[in-house]
């Protein structure tokens, strides 16, 4: 199945495109006497997305120099649009930290925290209250991506809009919200830090073309490729030091 | 799965790195059961999407367990807890059948291409540099599955 990672049925909303993916994997029962590779013939239809969506909410251009503050406007601009998302939809991929879309405002704290100094190894003062559901460092992963999430199921609101692709939602992130502003101060911060399992963190946080500095797990060699090192960094970031 | 061309430069290097090692992997025989006829066939789905109910323990980076997602699961009550930031969860937030198609099997099994679906499908978290790691949880899955009379696993990997 030719589909960019992550999307192994193709294409959302299109029942027919989904079923014919499944016949076509189901019928190789049919035929084969032994384990067989087949390629699917067909690309999923908007595959590739077209590279012009562009963000139907108006925002200001980040101030730096207070990114709580704008992180907090870009969440109010956005609130609406989220919640007509999670209206339409009837469900919200917002949680994986733990937090409730109800408890975004922890998790602006937590992010901004994290930007500007707080320390990496145990939740933030100014982020308490939520029932969080991972330890530190690791937490923070999912703070960011429920933060990403939020960002991008309020863009993604409106019908008949062409879907943004997820390089279209990353470069708008990055490229113009201060959500993207914090994920890099929160890269740097790491980088200074110079851990490496926190850089493979960074990894799971920036995805790779989008870190302004070579790649995101660092100048490195992929810890994931050698099963030891994957033991260690997934203790440490499970909180496990010792 | 995606084409390397259509990645970037250094997650289609580590892609590749991957696949050299895996295929130094001694896999042994690669057993093949011939299944019961499609139209007679019970099918559950087990993704590496790392999705799973919001009660649930969450995936944790090296996690080598699974987790059980009920047929009838309010949709409302998956989230995933994927540590990987590059692949594309855009679809999945629009439509959960894009990970784990749900209505498309229920819609198969109403229209009797397949003879039925399972109770249960299974999620574990696809980013792991070993597949061997995860043997215990596939033993036991396929035992389970066995037991539930499920003829037929699809794997959706993202």
């Amino acid at each position: 199945m030719p589909f960019p990672l992550g999307r192994p049925l193709g294409v959302a909303d299109d029942p027919e495109f989904q079923k014919d993916v499944l016949r076509s994997a189901l019928r190789l029962l049919e035929t084969a006497a032994e384990p067989v590779i087949e390629d699917y013939p067909h690309e999923a239809p908007d595959g590739n997305g077209d590279g012009v969506w562009a963000c139907s909410v108006s925002m200001p251009q980040p101030d730096v120099s207070d990114l709580e503050s704008a992180l907090r406007r870009e969440v109010d601009l956005l609130m609406p649009w989220y919640e007509e998302t999670r209206r339409a939809r009837g469900r919200s991929t917002v949680g994986m930290s733990g937090a409730t879309p109800e408890q975004i405002d922890s998790v602006v704290s937590f992010v901004a925290a994290c930007a500007e100094g707080a320390g990496f190894s145990v939740v933030p003062e100014a982020a308490q209250g939520p029932n969080w559901i991972h330890p530190m460092p690791m937490l923070l992963r999912y703070v960011v991506e429920d933060l990403r999430a939020f960002y991008q199921e309020a863009v993604t609101s409106r019908p008949g809009t062409t879907p943004p692709s997820q390089h279209d939602m990353h470069t708008w992130i990055f490229g113009e919200t201060a959500l993207g502003r914090a994920l890099m101060q929160i890269g740097h911060r790491i980088a200074e830090v110079g851990d490496p399992p926190l850089l493979m963190m960074r990894g799971f946080m920036i995805p790779e073309g989008f870190w302004i500095d070579g790649p995101t797990w660092g100048q490195q060699p992929r810890t994931d490729a050698a099963p030891d090192a994957f033991r260690r960094a997934a203790a440490y970031l499970a909180g496990e030091r010792s | 799965m995606v084409r390397l061309d259509d990645l970037h430069p250094e997650e289609a290097q580590h892609m590749r790195g991957m696949g050299q090692r895996f295929s130094r992997m001694p896999l042994g025989d690669t057993p093949f059961t011939a299944p019961p006829p499609l139209g007679e066939a019970k099918i559950a789905l087990i993704t590496s999407a790392g999705l799973h109910r919001r009660h649930d323990r969450p995936f944790r980076f090296g996690d080598m367990g699974y987790r059980i997602i009920p047929n009838d699961v309010d949709r409302a009550d998956l989230i995933q807890t994927q540590v990987s930031v590059n692949f594309d969860r855009t679809h999945y937030q629009r439509d959960i059948n894009v990970v784990l198609p749900l209505d498309r099997l229920r819609e198969l099994a109403d229209a009797g291409e397949i003879g039925g679906v399972s109770e249960w499908h299974y999620s574990v978290l696809g980013s792991n540099p070993n597949p061997f790691f995860l043997k215990d949880a596939a033993a036991d899955l396929a035992q389970r599955m066995r037991e539930s009379d499920v003829h037929c696993a699809m794997l959706t990997p993202v």
